[in-house]
């Protein structure tokens, strides 16, 4: 602070010259309460801590797990779905080799008209490149 | 004096936020508060009527908004805040009142101290209060809580919103016009 002030400031002081009437501050503090206006003091209400029971304790615990197997039960049932599609193409497959005739799958309702054409198509695509290799 | 050395700040502010013992604590914030915010204020407006009713302005805003005063930052702090706002306001509407703009110099407050019964300053205390009066306003209050309140600049960033970098570019600058105002009328 002293560092920062200029000469003229060191030589003239702190005291600006200023008065005020005799006992102005002790009649102020007293007529400024008496003037008051009426406020409302919004108590900040105390909130009661309740302890804490079991549930309370581990229901983050509980949360997360069952978040867990929310997500571990939709990998699942995703999984299975594929699964299932997989495992009809390949009961296909085997029917079909042995001969069974594609339109009695399809009447049977055991394969649709979608799983026949996949299966010949990579079928065809099988055959293909066994042509293309050279013979030996 | 007896009631400063009682004064339990932290105590006081409990006080405040109930019903029943606000009024009376508010007394001890008064009683504890007046002075120091009486001089800052009679810097800035210069007479004693005026600063005797902005003093009393910033006590009654404070009083009346003490539910927003929640105990973060210092009662000092927020008391100086509504202090400095109450000063520039009453400044601002004594200029509309006299025909000036914002931007103008308070000036005119200063010529109003020769004839004052309540200032007893000699000529070189009247030129400074002449140079000071030539600062911006807030260059002004930068001036005063630093020079004449003595203000940590890291309190005066929290009362005027204003970072320390610049409080104390602005503190600088100051002391530079004050100085080339007395060279100037020498």
């Amino acid at each position: 602070m002293k560092q920062e002030e200029s000469k003229i400031l060191k030589d003239l002081g702190k005291d600006p010259g200023f008065k005020v009437p005799e006992n102005y501050f002790e009649d102020f503090n007293k007529r400024m309460l008496d003037s008051l206006p009426e406020v409302e003091i919004k108590e900040e209400k105390s909130v009661v801590k309740k302890p804490k029971t079991l549930w309370v304790s581990w229901r983050p615990v509980f949360y997360a797990a069952a978040t867990v197997a929310g997500v571990f039960a939709m990998i699942t049932v995703f999984n299975s779905v594929n699964g299932s599609t997989g495992s009809q193409i390949q009961k296909l497959a085997n029917d079909i080799d042995k001969d069974k005739n594609a339109d009695e799958l399809i009447m049977s309702g055991d394969a649709n008209e979608y799983d026949v054409l996949n299966y010949q198509d990579s079928v065809n695509m099988n055959l293909e490149k066994a042509s293309d290799m050279p013979s030996k | 004096m007896a009631a400063r050395s009682t004064y339990d700040e932290a105590q006081v502010i409990e006080l405040l936020r109930h019903q029943d013992t606000a009024r009376a604590a508010f007394g001890q914030v008064i009683e504890h508060y007046s002075s120091t915010l009486y001089w800052h204020i009679r810097r800035m407006v210069y007479n004693h009527d005026d600063a005797n009713d902005v003093l009393q302005n910033t006590f009654i805003k404070a009083w009346t908004s003490i539910n927003n005063f929640r105990g973060d930052a210092k009662l000092s702090t927020w008391l100086y805040k509504i202090a400095v706002n109450e000063s520039i306001t009453f400044i601002n509407k004594q200029k509309s009142l006299n025909h000036l703009s914002i931007d103008d110099e308070d000036s005119f407050l200063v010529n109003q101290l020769e004839s004052d019964e309540f200032f007893d300053g000699d000529a070189a205390q009247l030129k400074l209060q002449r140079a000071i009066a030539t600062l911006p306003d807030k260059q002004r209050t930068v001036f005063n809580l630093r020079y004449y309140d003595e203000m940590k600049y890291e309190e005066m960033s929290e009362v005027l919103g204003t970072s320390v970098g610049a409080l104390k570019a602005s503190y600088h600058h100051a002391l530079k016009k004050i100085e080339s105002f007395f060279q100037e009328n020498d």
